[in-house]
């Protein structure tokens, strides 16, 4: 707790006063964060390899694919110390190749969940669906090639305004007004646990 | 102290504060003595201002009730980023009391984690849960779990444990990005009940299509404080509420003087400093 409060303190000094930013505290705190890090890398790895090895020896549903994220996991390690480059050609290539391919392959599934996702919210059951779907279909209009043909016929020079107007001042009003509350929100989460009215941080369960 | 002297190129106002950082140290200030004053009100037992309620987090204890009638695990899942987001810090406040509530009911809690450091804390926090609800022989620190690091690669596992244990309740508050759409969509395909919130507006649609109950943005701040049902720290949500409508006012002071007045800049400048 008296860690979590000089810290905090450290930080307020860092950003608010000049002798904070004249002597770059914030530099030295971020660097003992990514030592921090990388220690708690290493425990995450220990804690994918405890439960993979004992998928293995229990032969647990799926224990296969624990083979599999081992070998793959340990030799991607060996090869990134024996290159001790990111930028190696075999780690590398594995990066581009391997990596990249499958995320984007998991990213490429949003496009299909958007699409029921959107089913289910603008299916026409309550008077606030029905406003989300008539909105939704001027926003897609607007922001379609098809969209600005039939708008151009019927508003000519306007044809912009209704999708414009729906993001630039409906949509981006609202989005400000959670954005401030988030920030004052996370300002006074921020003020709690250096109060130490807020433990969970420190692997307490609760609050004072 | 040599090592610390004049490494940067700040400028100072009023001699102590640096550039740009006035006006913030004083906002700081005034939610400070907010909490401050609201605290002591609490402690004293004289009334403060109540706070609605949030369907969201009413909705978690039944969520971890329906699991545990169906015999089947909870999910909670802290968002992709690490301890130093507020929203991962928010969710760790969530997470002591889902454990908490599992522990009691004899319910599984699996926390799925993308970032190292939120996996060491929960890690704690689960444990401590259990221990004090009198049955640290049921925690198993196997279902505290660290994922991936690279964002795809997680929500591809959360994808796997979704089909696998079948989760009756999916928690999931923190700080997300494209695979929240997935997750959450994951969970409703199989029936879940879930709770998700984030403060990334970007995320929120996704979350309020999918979800059953979504917490917006500043919910998962007060989250915490929320299910303690303290007054003490109802205070606090109290105080930063009021900070709130001071900043509204603000705002609705500047937007009618820009609007008499276009060429007036001293409140910009003011707010600069």
């Amino acid at each position: 707790m008296i860690l979590t409060v000089l810290s905090s303190l450290v930080v307020i000094f860092s950003q608010y006063f000049y002798l904070g930013k004249q002597w770059n505290l914030m530099e030295y705190l971020n660097n003992w964060f990514q030592i921090s890090y990388a220690v708690a890398l290493a425990l995450g790895f220990v804690n994918l390899t405890v439960i993979h090895w004992k998928n293995i020896q229990r032969k647990r549903e799926g224990w296969v694919f624990s083979i599999i994220l081992l070998l793959t996991m340990y030799g991607y390690l060996i090869v990134g110390l024996a290159e001790w480059s990111f930028e190696g050609p075999i780690f590398g290539w594995i990066y581009e190749n391997i990596m990249a391919a499958l995320s984007a392959a998991i990213f490429s599934m949003v496009a299909f969940f958007i699409t029921s996702a959107a089913y289910r919210a603008f299916r026409v059951r309550t008077k606030e669906a029905t406003i989300l779907l008539v909105c939704a279909v001027l926003v897609m209009l607007g922001r379609a090639p098809i969209g600005d043909a039939i708008w151009k016929s019927w508003l000519g020079g306007w044809s912009g305004f209704v999708n414009q107007w729906m993001m630039g001042t409906l949509n981006m009003a609202a989005m400000r007004a959670i954005t401030l509350g988030a920030y004052v929100g996370g300002f006074a989460t921020a003020l709690r646990i250096m109060l130490g009215l807020e433990r969970a941080h420190i692997g307490g369960t609760g609050t004072q | 102290m040599m090592w610390l002297i004049a490494q940067g190129e700040a400028k100072a106002v009023w001699g102590i504060f640096a550039e740009g950082a006035l006006v913030d140290f004083f906002i700081v200030l005034a939610l400070a003595v907010l909490v401050w004053v609201m605290i002591a009100r609490a402690r004293t037992g004289r009334k403060i201002p109540t706070i609605k309620k949030v369907a969201g987090l009413e909705a978690v204890d039944e969520a971890i009730g329906r699991a545990t009638e169906m015999g089947r695990p909870v999910t909670f899942i802290p968002g992709i980023q690490s301890i130093d987001n507020p929203q991962t810090l928010a969710a760790l406040g969530i997470i002591a009391h889902v454990s908490r509530q599992c522990a009691r009911y004899d319910t599984r809690f699996l926390a799925l984690t993308c970032d190292p450091l939120p996996y060491a804390v929960i890690e704690e926090i689960t444990r401590q849960a259990y221990l004090e609800e009198g049955r640290p022989d049921a925690f198993n620190p196997d279902d505290v779990r660290f994922l991936s690091a690279e964002q795809f690669a997680f929500c591809g596992a959360c994808i796997g444990i979704f089909e696998r244990e079948r989760p009756a309740a999916n928690i999931m508050v923190g700080s997300f990005y494209a695979e929240s759409l997935i997750l959450a969509e994951t969970g409703s395909f199989q029936g879940m009940i879930q709770i998700g919130g984030t403060a990334n507006t970007h995320q929120l649609p996704f979350f309020v299509a999918a979800c059953d109950y979504a917490l917006i943005g500043e919910e998962i701040y007060a989250a915490s404080a929320y299910l303690s049902k303290e007054p003490v720290m109802y205070g606090t949500v109290v105080g930063q509420d009021i900070l709130k409508i001071a900043i509204w006012l603000l705002i609705l002071v500047g937007c009618i003087w820009a609007t008499i007045d276009p060429s007036t800049t001293w409140l910009k400048s003011l707010l600069k400093n």
